[in-house]
């Protein structure tokens, strides 16, 4: 622990961010959990933003019996490397060990772009780079020259142009806007209102996904599938945006 | 680096000798493995070496990145020079780390006396066997050793072939320097393990080494520059060992067990079953592993009886061998499947294999111990058991169920280095993905402004000349008169500014029409067209260069021309 809490912070070089990889995945090995968890957290402060590390940071977590934040971490990790599969196994099987039983949702475009929660943003973003490329290249071409088989190229492209574009956009807007929280307390309490005296409506447990519709003076006003709302300390629960 | 590597570090210390027997004369490599860092406060002290002259061969260090995985190191080599005969324990060998003693293993090291050797010049090649007397399918040890003083290269060899013996090549060649005479020679040991199949007396023919060896020409005792191969000719040399008998021995009749299936050596066998307690219908693996030195490709495939309580399904057998000083050695894995039928505890019947022991020269028997199998109350469904060969009666298939999880967990961290170089696009390089996104439309933009910037040039390029055309028609037909050549190529010209045209050669009849298309009232566009057939006329009849009376004020038509015109 002493090992992490010299080191600066605020920038890591590449070979550095290596050594405090190696070691860390070497402290995950011995047993020694709370040193990986300095050590990747280490790593995300330095700048290295990257699902691997939140996934091991997650596994961590997990190892240690913090499941809210091994929940909270994969769901991080998710964002960037949507399609591991090590990742998938390991937040179903953290799911499956936290206490509340909220049914998962997602907004109605994510069944119309069924495949962009396979995708992370940047994954996105290259993929309509590369159409975007291809689409204005043919464009430029159809000012010049404009052939039939130019005319059918043009038509697929502004297609797939149009499709990756809605998707990196809906993606963009989903992580950049991601209002869900994951509960890291034990058990936390609801509340009716922002404040320690009024009633409590119901009870989350660690790793619990909610939706955070607001925050005020500490408090979040959170919210269920199933319609439950109430108020938690802000404190009990952290946000999945990165 | 951000962290102290000695926080982390994982300091192991390895020693190894190249043999564990060698001659008085012989010298023998030891290396000292350091793995976990890269220097130590002190060269490694070695225990256990005080019989011995000790000669550092010199020390080298690594580090290298596999796989992610960072390993570094030391190693230590040292060469040992016994001063007598006996058995030593090798080791530990101790280094001083960061202040700290680290140990390693220990060595068993056997020196026997100076082999009976006579030098037989530069180069020669001796053979020695472990045992002037064997049995059949013991296992002997035949060592070629090739002794030289001149380099050599190019070396092949051919070993003695019999019909009476097997030879199986060990672990090697070893090099090292060994001391016959006054002399002291490099010597390249070959070990093979030689396995007699007939009894009887057995002629062990001469090995061949054939090589090319590089003399030194000169008398000088001295070690020249001029002395490397690469400086001298080869020769082709071959040398050849000795042949020696050998005797082998029949394997004795007397308290031969019954199924003994010729196996010599010395085994060892283990028997487990895992899980001892399963639901009827699901399946127990029972394993059994029979290991050892000796004839192991003659290690039998045991079989397990059918069982009352179990449907048996067997696996294939595997036969791993491995080589080491002492010669082949072997661990035979045979597997079942046991599918409970019945529910009990059982005991699953015991293996034995018998063996002849050449050291004892007498036969054993080994007996696993004893296996129990608890057979609980389960579903009564069928298991369907679909294995190789399962159709075919008196086979033994190979058992398959349904996959069932019987522990959960996580799986491990991503370890490997490259997962960092992938950090995620967009967050990484926001600045590339939006120029990758908007430079192509602003290249466009840029070249679809230029393409219409270029088409409004021209149409006003092409408007300046036309408002101009009438003007310089007339100051040109001011200037050159009505010669008829010039008067024709002046009108074209003009019709050619005025309305965008590009014509080589006008007929008085087109210009008309050109003139009517384009607004001009048709009288106009003949009072035109007469004055071209005049001019076409004067040009074709020889009198282009004379002034020709049109009969018209061309200025003046020119101007109702560009009145009349849109």
């Amino acid at each position: 622990m002493a090992v992490f809490s010299e080191m600066n912070y605020t920038y890591a070089r590449t070979e550095d961010c290596q050594e405090i990889f190696f070691r860390s995945n070497q402290a995950c090995r011995a047993d020694n959990y709370q040193e990986a968890i300095e050590g990747y957290n280490l790593l995300i402060a330095s700048g290295c933003i990257n699902g691997h590390i939140y996934y091991n940071l997650g596994n961590a977590y997990f190892r240690e019996g913090r499941i809210g934040h091994a929940v909270l971490n994969y769901e991080r990790a998710r964002l960037l490397i949507p399609r591991d599969a090590d990742l998938n196994f390991n937040l179903r099987y953290a799911k499956d060990r936290t206490q509340d039983a909220i049914p998962e949702s997602g907004p109605f475009i994510n069944n119309v772009l069924f495949w962009i929660d396979s995708f992370s943003a940047g994954e996105l973003l290259w993929c309509f780079s590369v159409l975007n490329l291809l689409f204005w290249a043919v464009m430029l071409t159809r000012l010049f020259r404009r052939s039939e088989w130019s005319y059918y190229v043009f038509l697929i492209l502004l297609v797939l142009w149009l499709a990756a574009g809605a998707s990196f956009g809906f993606r963009w807007h989903q992580v950049e806007n991601d209002k869900r929280a994951v509960i890291v307390q034990a058990e936390v309490d609801v509340l009716a209102g922002p404040d320690s005296r009024d009633t409590t409506l119901f009870k989350l447990h660690e790793g619990a996904v909610v939706h955070n519709e607001r925050q005020e003076n500490g408090w979040y006003l959170i919210s269920l599938p199933d319609r439950k709302r109430g108020w938690i300390p802000a404190k009990a629960a952290e946000m999945v945006k990165i | 680096m951000l962290i102290p590597s000695r926080a982390w570090a994982k300091v192991s210390v390895q020693l190894n000798l190249d043999r564990n027997q060698a001659a008085v004369t012989d010298s023998i490599k030891l290396v000292i493995s350091v793995s976990g860092t890269r220097s130590s406060d002190s060269v490694p002290v070695i225990k256990g070496a005080d019989d011995f002259n000790v000669t550092s061969g010199g020390t080298s260090s690594r580090f290298e990145i596999i796989n992610g995985k960072v390993n570094s190191g030391i190693e230590y080599t040292f060469f040992l020079h016994p001063r007598k005969e006996g058995s030593f324990r090798i080791g530990p060998a101790e280094v001083i780390i960061d202040g700290r003693t680290f140990r390693s293993n220990t060595g068993e090291l056997t020196i026997h006396k100076a082999r009976a050797g006579i030098a037989r010049g530069n180069l020669f090649l001796t053979a020695a066997i472990s045992s002037p007397e064997a049995y059949i399918e013991e296992q002997l040890i035949y060592t070629l050793r090739l002794h030289r003083r001149i380099n050599v290269s190019n070396i092949s060899l051919e070993l003695p072939e019999s019909n009476q013996f097997a030879l199986k090549k060990l672990e090697g060649p070893q090099e090292y320097q060994t001391v016959i005479g006054d002399h002291t020679y490099q010597v390249l040991e070959l070990r093979y393990a030689l396995i007699p199949s007939r009894e009887g007396e057995v002629e062990i023919q001469p090995s061949r080494m054939h090589m090319t060896a590089f003399e030194s020409s000169r008398r000088s005792q001295m070690r020249s520059f001029f002395d490397d191969p690469f400086f001298s000719a080869g020769q082709p040399r071959t040398v050849a060992s000795e042949s020696f008998g050998l005797t082998v021995l029949a394997l004795p009749e007397t308290g031969r067990p019954p199924g003994f299936t010729g196996l010599v050596g010395d085994f060892e066998i283990d028997a487990t079953l895992e899980p001892a307690s399963i639901n009827a219908g699901e399946s127990a693996t029972l394993t059994l592993r029979l290991a050892g030195q000796g004839n192991v490709n003659s290690i039998p495939d045991l079989r397990c009886p059918d069982l009352e309580y179990a449907k048996v399904y067997a696996d294939q057998p595997v036969l791993k061998v491995e080589t080491d000083e002492k010669g082949l050695k072997g661990l035979k894995t045979m597997k079942w499947a046991l599918v409970g039928e019945k529910e009990g505890t059982f005991q699953v019947p015991s293996f034995s294999v018998s063996f002849f022991d050449p050291e004892n020269s007498k036969y054993l028997t080994l007996n696993t111990s004893p296996l129990f199998l608890s057979i609980l109350p389960g579903q009564k469904e069928q298991v369907l058991v679909s294995a190789a060969g399962a159709g075919d009666e008196g086979k033994e298939g190979q058992a398959k169920k349904e996959v069932k999880e019987i522990g959960r967990d996580i799986l491990p961290v991503h370890t490997s280095m490259g997962v960092l170089k992938r950090a995620d696009a967009y967050k990484a390089g926001q600045l590339f993905f939006i120029s990758a996104v908007i430079l192509p439309f602003l290249v466009y933009l840029a070249a679809f402004a230029g393409v219409r910037i270029k088409r409004n040039s021209q149409r006003s390029m092409a408007s300046i000349r036309a408002k101009k055309s009438a003007g310089r028609f007339i100051r040109e037909y001011r200037k050159k008169g009505s010669l008829p050549d010039e008067l024709s190529s002046a009108i074209r010209n003009y019709l050619n500014d005025r309305l965008s045209l590009n014509l080589g050669s006008l007929t008085a009849e087109e210009a008309a029409g050109i003139l009517r298309s384009n607004g001009v009232s048709n009288e106009t566009s003949l009072r035109l067209c007469a004055v071209l057939k005049k001019i076409e006329n004067a040009v074709y009849t020889g009198r282009g260069n004379d002034p020709c009376d049109t009969g018209e004020d061309i200025p003046s038509l020119i101007r109702q021309v560009e009145k009349e015109i849109r």
